[in-house]
């Protein structure tokens, strides 16, 4: 089973264009609130520089673009359009569909890419380290605590749970459903409990408290100020062309 | 936040850890063998419900106010940080569900709490489609359903109003089986509990 490290990233050092966490929330929240606020042909615009900061920074988050139930939502919104919105003005062979229609179908398209992109590229691109040192600078360093924990128990529950259903099989549990479930039940989240004393023996052991020390320093990057500079020149234009 | 001690966290952890694997291997499962129309009004109903009732039982041992929205917190991330990539629809209804358990937990726990906070976290379940389809369409969506649900009417031979009685029908389902799975999670807890001698 691969364990899944939460150590502090160590990032690459200070000159490099590589965002830190703090540069893909920001972009994911930008990106987020500029396509709820504007709307038209400014959203082509607004797609356009969320693929070219994919290609630059988050090129794994990409990989949605290559999923068919990706395109299938998107399309289906651009394809009921004509049929369902504004008055029939145009002909297609047998079916008579609206330009107002279309229109308002593929801004409907380009709305639910541009929001779904803007999430993928931003949060997606977020490693478990990331989040865990995004909590901790936070103050929430229990949470990020939490988190990390759960990640890396998802394998070792699931073992608890194959281990405890054959278990009940074997001893011919199955015959009975219902007290079968409520058995399997118990014993899975007692074993999970009991899992837990052991991690808080071992909290204890090495004096780890949450609520103590000061938090951990996540600095901004020379490429994060870049960002920020570059969205705020993008919002001052997208402002401008709203007029 | 200082009365949350390493057990809380720890506690916290291991819910949130419940939940997620239930949302994305039951979930998985669900997707794969159900049709893409059943993802609402079924996989959603009773994928909610089990989180409800693992969320709940949590509440059990980590009586901390607030616990029951880390743990969805929790979920939330483990669902944005699995393999199956990001969904914004699912994500915002475990944080929902959580919000609106731990507002009605906020002023006691008990089981009618329980059966309350839940019933209220499943009937989140109903307004959500609506509201992140009209999230990422836009204005567009509200003419597209509202024509739907004209042309429906028509085809069907029901008037209008009909639609506002088969969602009360929806709404009554979803309150049950969220009291149900609150229900559940007091015995559930409870049980759990006395297996543990606490």
């Amino acid at each position: 089973m691969e364990r899944v490290e939460t150590g502090r990233r160590g990032g690459a050092p200070a000159g490099t264009l590589t965002t830190s966490p703090w540069g893909y929330l920001l972009f994911t929240g930008w990106a987020a609130l500029a396509t709820v606020l504007t709307g038209g042909w400014r959203l082509a615009g607004l797609l356009l520089l969320e693929l070219l900061f994919g290609l630059a920074c988050s090129r794994k988050a990409l990989r949605i673009l290559r999923r068919p139930r990706f395109w299938v939502f998107i399309l289906s919104a651009a394809a009921l359009g004509p049929f369902l919105i504004g008055e029939p003005d145009a002909a297609l062979g047998p079916l008579h569909v609206s330009w107002e229609g279309l229109a308002a179908g593929i801004e409907m398209a380009g709305r639910a890419s541009a929001l779904t992109l803007a999430f993928s590229l931003g949060l997606a691109a977020l490693s478990l380290s990331d989040v865990v040192a995004v909590f901790d600078r936070l103050g929430l360093r229990g949470l990020g605590f939490a988190t990390a924990l759960a990640m890396n128990l998802l394998n070792t529950l699931r073992e608890m749970a194959t281990v405890t259903w054959q278990t009940i099989r074997q001893r011919g549990g199955v015959r009975r459903p219902l007290i079968a479930l409520r058995l399997f039940l118990i014993t899975t989240i007692a074993n999970t409990l009991r899992y837990g004393d052991e991690v808080v023996n071992a909290a204890t052991v090495r004096a780890f408290d949450p609520n103590k020390g000061p938090p951990a320093s996540l600095p901004l990057r020379r490429a994060d100020l870049w960002l920020a500079a570059a969205l705020i020149g993008c919002s001052g234009l997208l402002l401008m062309l709203q007029r | 936040m200082s009365s949350y001690t390493t057990r809380s966290w720890v506690t916290i952890g291991l819910f949130g850890a419940l939940w997620g694997a239930v949302e994305i291997v039951l979930g998985s499962y669900l997707h794969l063998i159900l049709p893409p129309q059943a993802d609402t009004f079924l996989i959603g109903v009773l994928l909610g419900g089990i989180g409800v009732a693992v969320a709940l039982t949590g509440r059990h041992f980590a009586s901390n106010r607030g616990s029951v929205f880390f743990i969805s917190v929790v979920t939330a991330l483990l669902k944005l940080l699995s393999p199956g990539g990001i969904k914004i629809g699912p994500l915002v209804a475990i944080l929902a569900e959580g919000v609106l358990m731990e507002a009605v937990l906020w002023v006691a726990s008990t089981r009618w709490t329980f059966l309350l906070g839940g019933a209220l976290a499943i009937a989140w379940n109903l307004p959500h489609k609506f509201i992140m389809m009209r999230l990422l369409f836009g204005k567009g969506f509200t003419q597209v359903f509202t024509k739907m649900v004209q042309d429906g009417s028509q085809t069907l031979g029901l008037d209008v109003s009909a639609a506002w009685l088969i969602l009360a029908v929806l709404l009554l389902i979803r309150l049950s089986v969220g009291a149900i799975s609150g229900w559940s999670a007091w015995k559930l807890g409870g049980a759990v509990a006395r297996r543990l001698g606490r």
